[in-house]
């Protein structure tokens, strides 16, 4: 049969970032697809040589508009590995809150993109416009909406009051109970259903062979999360990643959004069992020049990310370098196209949830 | 680095049901460029010794002096470390090569690996054979290419050096 190329992307409707595949197809089947990235490169790892560790902090926070706490702590804390800085307890689990609220905010911008993906706008009105709650929060409690800069090798740069860790709790909670009916749509609508359900299958073999990582691989039934290890206080909590055992387009749609209310619980949990130190040290001052190396894992709204970072006594890193999850999880996504009807590929990409500035850095 | 072995220790991993984390490669270069932004080094980037000032038989003044004497596109070492993880546990495989040695795919173990392994060869430069998926060098669209190499980031350091950036 003849065979077609198309090229999908850098610019298409479902594509809020620039990605190309180059799909070859027989028919309406797509039987190859090859990806290139690079149109947003922006050599962010190469600027370890020009910006000093100390500052190197708000680099790594514009890796990703979406992700943007996770990376500032990621790199917070390995440099506090490497450094053996011991961080004040509050900041820790001040870390851990703000990266849950991270994880509601990421979930929720994710659904209402899925679903202007698949064609109902309205799911994305509502989605966008619930994620808008945690971002106010987040202002309150930082000062920013996206880029926070609240993070610093040695603690975090600001507290929340005790009482307003209580109101947070209560507001989230109200936002959880209001999320409830769009769950629901997403979990339960036909139109929905009928458009994700079966669609993009990754088997747990499958998801195991391409190294999947995040709601991806908890989709396909592998318990998978770094938050298992028990680092950055999780094991103080009550903690069971969501799986799916479908692996489809709809069962990675649905981890996420059961996720969303884990968070909101993970976030009541820490609230009750951090100490009530109001105006406890939040923070270490860090003094002296970084020798070593690290790895450092943590668990992204996208899943896995790992960190590598290496010092040499100097004021300027050696390496660093960031492995993503949308970086792991792209070869599943070439694995899931190939074979599908072309007409799927745009939900297929989605699902992955794919964060382009992420993987290219 | 010994391909049959490595890649023995590799099967091994991938039939203890590890996954790739992912593959790192960092350019090593010589002690002296090694050295920039060290304390004691005449302001940032060796903003007091511009490059190829430093008078002939002396010890080259400040980081920057240091950083022009070094041959370009010289030979040097890249280090490369496999990290795999299982459950809580991460470990890795790390091997120094010289540039222009040639590395083993592992994507016959891991399929995932493709993607790393053609990120290093457009970045780095080294040489992988037998990728899973050969992009064929259509991954990324760089304005320097091989940015990563020895040449490049000594290029980098030296014009760094020039033209320090002033911190904020």
């Amino acid at each position: 049969m003849k065979r077609t190329t198309i090229p999908f992307g850098p610019q298409h409707p479902v594509l809020p970032e620039p990605l190309v595949l180059d799909l070859i197809l027989e028919d309406e089947k797509v039987i190859d697809a090859i990806p290139t990235i690079g149109y947003i490169h922006r050599g962010l790892e190469a600027l370890v040589e020009s910006v000093e560790y100390t500052e190197f902090g708000y680099v790594v926070e514009r890796i990703c508009g979406i992700c943007s706490f996770m990376h500032g702590m990621g790199y917070a804390v390995a440099m506090e590995e490497i450094m053996a800085v011991e961080v004040p307890e509050r900041a820790r689990w001040l870390r851990l809150i703000w990266a849950e609220m991270s994880r509601i905010h990421s979930h929720l911008l994710w659904l209402g993109l899925g679903a202007d993906a698949f064609g109902f706008e309205n799911l994305f009105m509502h989605c966008w416009r619930t994620r808008e709650e945690v971002l106010d929060i987040f202002e309150k409690t930082t000062g920013g909406r996206i880029i926070f800069s609240v993070n610093r090798i040695g603690g975090v740069r600001r507290d929340i009051s005790d009482t307003e860790l209580a109101a947070i709790v209560t507001k989230l909670q109200q936002l959880g109970a209001s999320f409830t009916e769009t769950a629901r749509i997403f979990e339960t609508d036909p139109s929905i259903r009928h458009r994700l359900s079966g669609v993009g299958i990754l088997s747990r073999e499958d998801a195991h062979a391409v190294d999947a990582v995040g709601p991806m691989a908890r989709a396909s039934g592998i318990r998978m999360d770094t938050r298992l290890t028990g680092t950055h206080l999780y094991d103080r909590l009550d903690f069971e990643p969501v799986l799916e055992t479908a692996g489809d387009c709809l069962a990675r749609v649905v981890v996420r959004v059961r996720e969303i209310s884990q968070s909101i619980d993970l976030i009541r949990q820490a609230v009750d069992r951090m100490p009530k130190a109001e105006g406890a040290p939040i923070e270490v001052k860090v003094r002296g020049l970084p020798t070593g190396e690290v790895f450092e894992r943590l668990e992204q709204p996208r899943g896995e990310v790992v960190y590598y970072i290496k010092a040499n006594g100097t004021k300027y890193l050696e390496r660093f370098r960031a492995r993503t999850p949308t970086f792991a999880n792209i070869p599943a996504m070439i694995k899931l196209v190939k074979g599908c009807d072309l007409a799927d590929v745009p939900n297929i990409i989605m699902t992955i949830d794919p964060c382009i500035s992420c993987t290219e850095r | 680095m010994d391909g049959t072995a490595f890649l023995a220790r590799v099967e091994q991993y991938h039939r203890d049901g590890w996954r790739l984390a992912l593959i790192n490669v960092t350019t090593v270069l010589p002690a002296a460029s090694a050295a920039h932004g060290a304390p004691g080094a005449h302001g940032a980037h060796g903003a007091e010794a511009p490059a190829g000032e430093a008078p002939a038989g002396e010890a080259p003044a400040g980081e920057a002096a240091a950083v022009a004497a070094l041959p370009m596109g010289g030979p040097g070492v890249f280090e490369i470390a496999w990290g795999f993880a299982r459950d809580r546990e991460f470990e890795t495989i790390r091997e120094q090569i010289e540039a222009g040695t040639t590395v083993p795919s592992i994507s016959e173990f891991f399929g995932a690996a493709f993607l790393y392994e053609n990120e290093i060869r457009e970045l780095f430069g080294i040489n992988v054979t037998g990728i899973g998926v050969d992009l064929k060098g259509q991954l990324y669209k760089t304005s320097t290419r091989v940015p990563f190499s020895h040449a490049a980031v000594k290029a980098r350091l030296a014009a760094l050096a020039a033209a320090p950036v002033k911190p904020s």
